[in-house]
């Protein structure tokens, strides 16, 4: 089960229906996929509300029952992403007038948002399992895609473990031999980085992306996959600012520390054990996960972040419990042309079961949903001070961490030269691009009260800065956090 | 050769960071400074420099991320001038990024119509606007006037949000909506009250006179003519054979929702 395929949000308010509307069809797009102008005319009568039941859409599809000439009204379904219908009318046009009727309707604004039924999704599933047009956006394992993986592919999720062995014995080889592989190149990784201290950082080697790529290579190889992934990151450090060498030596130490760490895993305690394997790339079998005890709350989903890493989009959606004040993430990646989840929408409260990765992790995967989400929400904020104890108190459990949410209330300003968040307990130097500063500067003023233009928002700590996510209004949700760009990631 | 025991870990760091620079070929690791880092990297045995050096940059890293600390507080910014006009609606802007996406022949009328409602744009869409319109100095001009102080504020705190032209807009083209060519055959449509409007359309569209050739200066005549022709003709071409017909019904419906949720005369 991947995150798409928990169910879509139910939510007819917001800024999910705004995004919904940004991409929906138009009427001369209708007119062009139909068999012909006729077609829409006799689509046209059927696309009114009242002959339709149990209507509803999402990025990805529209489905509904039209009462038609039969005795039975005609389940009908549209996949507006990669273009496909289907219909139980008996029809031999295609599209038959039924689907484009539930497209007129859709683009009128008249299909309401809601929660995919499953004869829909397995109907998706199915096309999407397809070679071609084979549509992304599911969860995998931790520690990123493997190189090469088309994400969300069966082996993406079954991580080392797809030769699916049928006995106990071939499966402990199977898991011996990873252990081994990884081992391996746990210690490569370390004489690498041992080198890398003999030789010096103005060693003109670390500026050619190949003395990178290679041991990034080799780490696939081992199954260190996670570990691959930030070696490529830590190659983009280098000459991109003044202190690179300061980032560039910080990262070495962490990575030498998971290292030093992954060749201790069995004289650790469990939880930690765990915590250092996911760091290093061992995959976890999505059912193992959807296996473990779930954390049942109302789920505040705080704010999403994409970034490009290598050939892949990743998105993090970071989620709150309700009761529980745990913070959660939920990952999701698109290759080219492949489509990010956007089932969840950020503003909103889901009452959700999440199972997470081993070791108390922060990745989750999204479980059964009890509830449709309530559309707004405005959640709980701390200090700056508050949140930095916390950020310092996740990074200390965890020192590679390399992203943590918080919900402050805070205000933009400027310090030393430098934008800023600040409220009377702090501040913390703020990243991130012009469109998102100007948003929050016009919403702290729209928020202002008694003189103090404090506004709630969810931030993003990196070791390279805090990143805004969003702004939480009184009667809205800004979702200001990095974006995909359109080019890259499918039009879902 | 050391360079002596560092008093504080940030020093430390420092130093690390200069021994890392040259090498542990050219330059022996720092001392680290009495303390719990220095106890870590004695209890780790480590055969050689470049090792040891590693451990200690694993330690001092580790801690200095751990001790992420708020920095001093600073001063609020100054607001901008207050502004008593309401801001338009969630929905209003929801439509006014349809009418981006889709039909932007409509974005003038939609801030316009702010305008004289007497409404400002709320801060995203504003920002978006300021950024949209940097280069065109009358629609820069109306979104300063709807933005209000706020946009000149926001200007002033984020440079790349400023114009980028130096041309001033006249104050009629800024009041005034741009003229939109309109062929002297249908110029009286324009002010053509519904039945006569749909009539004379739809024997355009029946007849093939109004064919994909026609499209722009059709889209002209629906983004011009009077709003009490709207519901009618959304309502009448909605329904039609030709898609040109579908795709106007589309453009008269969501005009005539635009206007409606900015409370103009419909």
């Amino acid at each position: 089960m991947t995150v798409t395929e928990l169910a879509i949000v139910g939510t007819p308010a917001g800024y999910r229906e705004s995004v919904a509307e940004l991409k929906r069809w138009t009427v001369e797009q209708v007119a062009a996929v139909a068999p012909s102008p006729r077609s829409v005319a006799a689509a046209e009568p059927l696309a009114e509300r009242d002959r339709w039941s149990a209507l509803g859409g999402d990025q990805r599809a529209l489905w509904g029952r039209c009462r038609g000439s039969g005795a039975e009204p005609y389940d009908t379904a549209v996949d507006h992403v990669e273009v496909a219908w289907r219909c139980s009318c008996p029809s031999r046009k295609h599209p038959c007038k039924h689907a484009l009727a539930l497209l007129l309707l859709w683009v009128r604004g008249a299909v309401p948002v809601s929660s995919r039924p499953k004869s829909v999704e397995s109907w998706i599933d199915r096309r999407d399992r397809r070679p071609t047009g084979a549509a992304a956006g599911s969860d995998t394992s931790p520690g990123e895609p493997p190189e090469g993986a088309v994400p969300g592919s069966a082996g993406d999720q079954l991580g080392g473990d797809d030769s699916s062995p049928t006995d106990r014995d071939q499966l402990d080889r199977s898991r011996d031999e990873r252990v081994a592989r990884m081992m391996e190149g746990l210690v490569e990784l370390d004489r690498w980085l041992e080198d890398r201290m003999r030789t010096g950082l103005a060693d003109p080697a670390l500026a050619r992306y190949g003395t990178w790529d290679q041991l990034a290579a080799r780490l696939v190889d081992a199954r260190a996959g996670a570990l691959a992934n930030r070696v490529r990151r830590l190659a983009g450090l280098v000459g991109a600012s003044p202190d690179w060498h300061a980032e560039v030596l910080a990262e070495l130490g962490l990575l030498h520390l998971i290292a030093q760490a992954g060749r201790r895993l069995p004289t650790m305690p469990s939880e930690l054990a765990d915590a250092v394997a996911t760091a290093s790339g061992w995959q976890v079998r999505h059912a193992d996960v959807l296996g473990g005890v779930p954390e049942t709350d109302e789920w505040f989903v705080a704010g999403r972040s994409d970034t490009r890493e290598d050939r892949i989009e990743v998105r993090r959606l970071w989620l709150r419990g309700g009761r529980s004040g745990r913070w959660a993430m939920l990952l999701s990646f698109a290759a080219y042309q492949q489509s990010l989840d956007d089932s969840l929408t950020v503003g909103t409260v889901v009452h959700a079961d999440l199972h997470r990765y081993p070791g108390g992790s922060l990745r989750a995967l999204a479980g059964r949903r009890y509830a449709d989400p309530l559309p707004f929400a405005t959640p709980k904020a701390v200090t700056i001070v508050d949140a930095c104890d916390e950020i310092g108190q996740a990074v200390a459990a965890e020192p590679w961490l390399e992203r943590f949410p918080a919900t402050i209330r805070a205000t933009p300003s400027v310090l030393d030269g430098r934008w800023v968040l600040t409220d009377a307990t702090g501040s913390l130097p703020l990243q991130g691009d012009d469109r998102a500063l100007g948003i929050l500067l016009a919403a702290s003023v729209g928020a202002a009260s008694s003189g103090e233009m404090l506004v709630g928002m969810t931030i993003e700590w990196t070791p390279w800065g805090v990143r805004l996510l969003t702004v939480h209004l009184p009667d809205r949700t800004l979702d200001l956090g990095p974006r995909a760009e359109a080019t890259f990631v499918g039009a879902s | 050769m050391s360079t002596g025991v560092s008093t504080d870990l940030e020093s430390y760091w420092h130093e690390l960071v200069t021994a890392a620079l040259l090498g542990t070929d050219r330059r022996q690791p720092p001392i680290p400074p009495p303390g719990p880092v220095a106890d870590l990297i004695d209890d780790a045995v480590r055969p050689d420099d470049a090792s040891r050096m590693l451990a200690a940059v694993s330690s001092v890293a580790a801690a200095r991320r751990a001790a992420f600390v708020a920095g001093a507080p600073a001063g609020q910014l100054q607001m901008p001038d207050p502004d008593e006009r309401l801001y338009c609606n969630a929905a209003a802007v929801a439509t006014w990024r349809t009418v981006v996406a889709e039909w932007p022949v409509l974005e003038d009328e939609w801030v316009l119509t702010v305008i004289e409602g007497g409404m400002r744009v709320p801060p995203d869409a504003l920002v978006e606007q300021l950024q949209r319109h940097r280069g065109d100095a009358t629609r820069r001009a109306r979104t300063a006037i709807a933005g209000g102080p706020l946009a000149v504020w926001l200007v002033d705190h984020v440079p790349s949000l400023a114009a980028t032209t130096r041309a001033i807009a006249s104050a009629e083209a800024v009041a005034n909506l741009p003229e939109l060519p309109v062929p002297p055959e249908l110029t009286h449509l324009l002010t053509a009250d519904a039945h006569t409007f749909v009539r004379r359309l739809a024997q355009g569209f029946d007849s093939g006179e109004f064919r994909a050739p026609h499209r722009a200066v059709l889209v002209n005549l629906f983004a011009r003519c009077r709003p009490e022709v709207l519901a009618n003709a959304a309502a009448t071409f909605s329904t039609a054979h030709v898609g040109l017909a579908l795709a106007l019904a589309d453009l008269a419906k969501l005009r005539h929702r635009m206007l409606t949720e900015l409370g103009a005369a419909v």
